[in-house]
């Protein structure tokens, strides 16, 4: 990261196509991978992943949630630079859009392999059912792409006209047409911003409206889930920064790194807040409905999944990010970015395998797990300790896999460089 | 496949006799009384719910928890050893969470308040079976595999990755029949009929023992009303 992150204009003419093709290569066979996995588990249910009665929601319900916090960083990026006037952030608002559509859209397919019968999703549109919050989510989800799409059309369109793309669709580059970009984009960050929040709030209902769950039902869950977003998706949006810097597609100063780190200092600061306001009010009874999850998640069999979100997850990189002088180091940002992603992603594990680790009425033999036990083993289970399956691993690795992939091929063909056109065209305004 | 068979219609006349329901009134609500005094933890009504209902392996509508330190083991209350069972199964909420959740309406309380499943229509998203308090729902993980090389009981097998629960034998009580745990019963523990009839049996039963239901506080509102063991029971002085 040394000549190439400090300059801002990185040399890109004479950069070989190798290790791009490799890279294209892996990720096309890692999606192989994912769907064969996926195809082995259409063929034998859900019994080849570990989830079971006790514990019904695992490594797919994470992801999915993990992922439409991850698009946070896109539209917040987008809208609140128009919004709030934060110009700072310009270079990086093309790479934030796609980063939101990539990002909502693997949430979404997270959502396939965890569903028993796929084949069925089409009742979804079929038979919608207005009081379940995963319709709602389903609706926002859709909305949200959408924009976010829309979103990476407006912003690159004024290009992709120039350079006579048909992926313009038939726009010109006529003063007019840049005019109205700008009055969409305008639009666009209005919508944009209230759909983001919408979007981590239905998610964060899913879980925070069931009366069933202690450590969930509680009415901290859609600010947690709206902050949680702000940290991995800021955090992604710099490492993505940086990524595509260094392979010439974007440009833009270091300064900018910093400013992005601040904000993901104060994200932070606000996520270990809620974290310990909403453990605090669940603790202090003692021993009670709310009280036993975080009990179990302090001292329990995730209670190194918590400390290690506590410590690795928001105290280092807060520190890092705090301090001035670290702040203006661009390693220690990536650094201090890609531990605060990691976190929240733990944080999230956390939250869905604690919420669930518990039988509700807890009496000896417990709940019935669900599949044919072998004999002589019990088929019931009072908790379980749940990890992965094989499948499900490989699974999650084709799903982020066929991300990466679209990731890739959308930063090669679309133009993520703000150009000295685009930028003449809004300083007009 | 062979005509199936209900375990009790397969019985002489008499066991129909029996089982028959209370005459409902004219809007019946269904609701079960479970007597913690009268349960022994046998699991009769647990077994005969799985071929009654073509349960597969490893899933059960039906089970009986053990109020004590383990799985039919006592624990020590005052020095005295105790122990008494609680027989669970959906609740039948008046109010329940899973039908609410359901993005779909593939499982609905009926107009007689009994919560249905419908196996066509569920999409396998398991959320009926995160928000349900009690844990009595129980998802097909897999292929169903049956201790038999053939269906048993009255009702269609459900296919994999799709969700099932009691359905207080609705096809007996269309049939004028108690649900077969009810009918199964060794101590006559379980009571079925119509809480909107205040002379049912089990209104009155519900009354005077001040029936309890579990989980009350999460205001679930559950059909399935508990009435505690009037005396411990236990070893020791």
């Amino acid at each position: 990261m040394s000549t190439v992150a400090t300059s801002a204009e990185p040399p890109v003419a004479h950069r070989s196509a190798r290790p791009l093709l490799v890279w294209l290569a892996l990720l096309a066979a890692g999606l192989a991978v994912g769907l064969g996995a996926w195809i082995y588990q259409l063929a034998h249910g859900l019994a080849v992943t570990n989830m079971r009665n006790p514990m019904m929601w695992g490594l797919y319900i994470t992801l999915f949630m993990y992922f439409v916090g991850l698009s946070a960083g896109g539209l917040i990026v987008a809208s609140s630079g128009r919004l709030f006037g934060a110009t700072r952030l310009k270079p990086v608002v093309r790479l934030a859009v796609l980063e939101a559509t990539v990002a909502v859209m693997l949430a979404a397919l997270f959502l396939l392999p965890d569903i028993g019968r796929p084949d069925r999703v089409w009742h979804l549109l079929r038979y919608p059912h207005v009081t379940s919050p995963m319709v709602w989510d389903l609706a926002i989800v859709t909305v949200y792409f959408l924009i976010s799409a829309t979103y990476v059309w407006v912003y690159t369109r004024a290009d992709l006209a120039r350079r006579g793309s048909p992926l313009a669709l038939g726009t010109g580059t006529s003063p007019a047409d840049e005019r109205r970009d700008e009055r969409l984009k305008g639009v666009l960050a209005g919508v944009g911003l209230p759909a983001a929040i919408l979007l981590h709030s239905i998610t964060a209902w899913i879980f925070g409206l069931q009366i069933a769950r202690g450590f969930w039902y509680s009415a901290i869950m859609a600010p947690l889930f709206i902050t949680s977003a702000l940290v991995s998706g800021t955090g992604l949006m710099i490492l993505l920064a940086l990524v595509v810097r260094r392979a010439g597609r974007v440009s833009f100063r270091d300064e900018l790194v910093s400013y992005l780190g601040g904000m993901l200092a104060v994200f932070i600061a606000v996520e270990g807040f809620l974290v310990f306001s909403e453990m605090l009010t669940a603790a202090y009874p003692g021993a009670s409905f709310e009280s036993d999850p975080v009990m179990r998640l302090l001292t329990g069999p995730y209670s190194a999944f918590f400390w290690f979100e506590v410590l690795v997850g928001l105290a280092i990189p807060f520190v890092l990010l705090a301090v001035r002088r670290w702040r203006m180091n661009v390693g220690l940002v990536a650094v201090a970015s890609a531990l605060a992603v990691v976190g929240i992603f733990v944080h999230r594990l956390n939250l869905v395998l604690n919420g669930l680790s518990y039988a509700t009425v807890p009496y000896p033999p417990g709940v019935s797990i669900g599949t044919a036990q072998p004999a002589g083993t019990d088929s019931f289970a009072l908790s379980l300790f749940y990890y992965p399956s094989l499948v499900e691993y490989l699974v999650a690795l084709g799903v982020l896999c066929f991300g990466a992939l679209v990731f890739t091929v959308a930063a090669r063909v679309l133009p993520l460089r703000e150009t000295a056109h685009s930028q003449a065209a809004s300083e007009d305004r | 496949m062979s005509e199936k068979v209900s375990p009790i219609e397969a019985l002489p006349p008499a066991s129909r006799e029996y089982g028959q329901l209370e005459p409902p009134s004219a809007k019946p609500r269904w609701g079960m009384v479970v007597d913690q005094e009268r349960c022994v933890g046998c699991w009769s009504c647990c077994v005969i719910c799985k071929s009654e209902n073509d349960v597969p392996l490893g899933m059960w509508w039906n089970r009986i928890e053990t109020i004590g330190d383990a799985l039919d083991t006592p624990r020590i209350e005052n020095g005295r050893l105790e122990m008494h069972w609680m027989p669970l199964a959906c609740q039948h909420c008046e109010n329940p969470i899973c039908t609410k959740v359901c993005p779909v309406q593939a499982t609905y309380p009926r107009e007689d308040g009994v919560v249905m499943q419908d196996s066509e229509r569920c999409i396998g998203c398991r959320f009926c079976l995160v928000a349900c308090p009690y844990g009595v729902r129980v998802f097909n993980w897999g292929r169903p595999e049956r201790p038999t090389d053939f269906d048993t009981g009255m009702v269609e097998p459900r296919p994999v990755g799709t969700m099932e629960k009691c359905t207080f034998c609705v096809h007996r009580l269309s049939d004028g029949q108690v649900p077969s745990c009810v009918w199964s019963c060794p101590a006559q523990a379980r009571i079925f009929g119509d809480l909107n009839d205040p002379d049912s049996r089990v209104s009155r039963l519900i009354r005077d023992r001040a029936g309890q239901q579990l989980l009350e506080e999460r205001g679930t509102d559950p059909r399935v009303f508990y009435l505690p063991p009037r005396r411990k029971r236990g070893l020791g002085t």
